[in-house]
C-alpha cells in the first residue's frame, strides 16, 4: 500500500504534466505528414550503409559507450526496431 | 446488435492496428486521439520540455504509421507506445546533454530569448519549475522508471516488460529515484508546497 508521501509525489507529478497539452494543430500535422511519407518495407542494409546516428563530438578518448548507445538507439528507432539499453 | 449499438461500439486497438496496416489514416487519427495523452505526458515528464514532448509525440505516431506492418495487432498497443516514447525521449535528452544544449543556449543568448528572462519566469511558476528540475536531475534510467510508475500508473511488472529490464532493477531504480525526488521536493521533511497538492480532475 502506498504511503502518504508516495501518494503526494504521484499527485504532484500528475498535476505537473497535466498542466500542459499538445498544440491543437498536432493532429492535422500528423495526418498530413503520414499521408506524405512512404510506409514501404525497411531495407536493413541501410542501417549499415547509411547510419542515422549523428557523429557526436567526443570530448574524451573513452567515450565509446556513448557512441554505442547513440548508434543502437537511433538506428533502432529510425528503422522501427525495438532495442533496449540498460 | 441494434444499429445504434453497433454505431456506438468502440473499435478496439487491435482492429485499428489492422486498418493501419492496410494504410488507413482514419485509424491513425483514432489511435492518436485515444493515446496521445499517455505519449505526451510520458515524453513531457522525461524531457521536461513541452515543445519537445509535442515533437516526440508526433514522431511516435508517425512511426506507428510507418512501421505498422511490424506491429502485432493481437498484442496490446500501449506497451509499444510507451517503449517508443521512452526510447525517443531518452535519445532527445542524450542529444541535448551532449551538444545541442550549448548551441541552443548560445542561440538563445544571441536572440535575447534566454530562459532566465522575466517573461519566461512569469510563464513558469516557481513551484512547478522545482518539480521539473527535480525530475530532470534524476539519472535518465531512474527518470524513465519513475515516470512510468507515478505518471502513468504502470505496475513494476509492466515497466519491466516495457523497458526490458528485470523487476528487481525496476524496484531498485524506483527506490533511488523516489528517494531523490522526495528529498529534492521536501517531501521527506514535510515541507511540501501546498499549491502542488491540489486534486487533479
Amino acid at each position: 500500500m502506498e504511503n502518504k508521501s508516495d501518494a503526494l509525489l504521484r499527485k504532484m507529478l500528475k498535476n505537473w504534466v497535466n498542466r500542459q497539452h499538445p498544440p491543437d494543430s498536432s493532429r492535422g500535422r500528423l495526418l498530413w505528414d503520414a499521408a506524405h511519407i512512404s510506409s514501404s518495407k525497411i531495407d536493413l542494409t541501410l542501417i549499415f550503409l547509411h547510419p542515422q546516428a549523428k557523429p557526436y563530438s567526443s570530448s574524451a578518448e573513452n567515450d565509446w559507450h556513448q557512441k554505442f548507445f547513440s548508434w543502437i538507439n537511433e538506428n533502432s528507432i529510425q528503422f522501427g526496431i525495438q532495442a533496449h539499453i540498460i | 446488435m441494434s444499429k445504434g449499438a453497433e454505431e456506438k461500439r468502440v473499435i478496439s486497438d487491435s482492429e485499428l492496428a489492422l486498418s493501419l496496416q492496410a494504410g488507413s489514416l482514419e485509424a491513425l487519427g483514432v489511435l492518436y486521439d485515444r493515446h496521445r495523452g499517455l505519449v505526451f505526458r510520458t515524453a513531457l515528464a522525461i524531457t521536461g520540455d513541452a515543445e519537445a514532448a509535442a515533437d516526440l509525440m508526433h514522431d511516435v505516431f508517425l512511426r506507428l504509421h510507418r512501421f505498422a506492418a511490424h506491429i502485432d495487432p493481437q498484442r496490446p498497443l500501449e506497451p509499444w507506445l510507451y517503449r517508443m516514447t521512452t526510447n525517443l525521449s531518452y535519445t532527445w535528452v542524450k542529444r541535448r546533454q551532449r551538444w545541442f544544449r550549448p548551441l541552443e543556449d548560445v542561440a538563445d543568448w544571441l536572440a535575447g530569448t534566454h530562459k532566465d528572462t522575466p517573461a519566461y519566469q512569469a510563464e513558469m511558476d516557481d513551484s512547478w519549475r522545482q518539480v521539473q528540475q527535480a525530475v530532470s536531475s534524476l539519472p535518465l534510467s531512474h527518470r524513465g522508471v519513475v515516470v512510468l510508475y507515478y505518471v502513468n500508473d504502470l505496475s513494476l511488472q509492466e515497466i519491466s516488460e516495457i523497458l526490458d529490464i528485470p523487476v528487481g532493477t525496476v524496484k531498485s531504480r524506483l527506490h533511488y529515484g523516489r528517494q531523490a525526488l522526495k528529498q529534492n521536493l521536501g517531501l521527506l521533511a514535510g515541507e511540501i508546497l501546498p499549491e502542488l497538492q491540489y486534486e487533479f480532475t
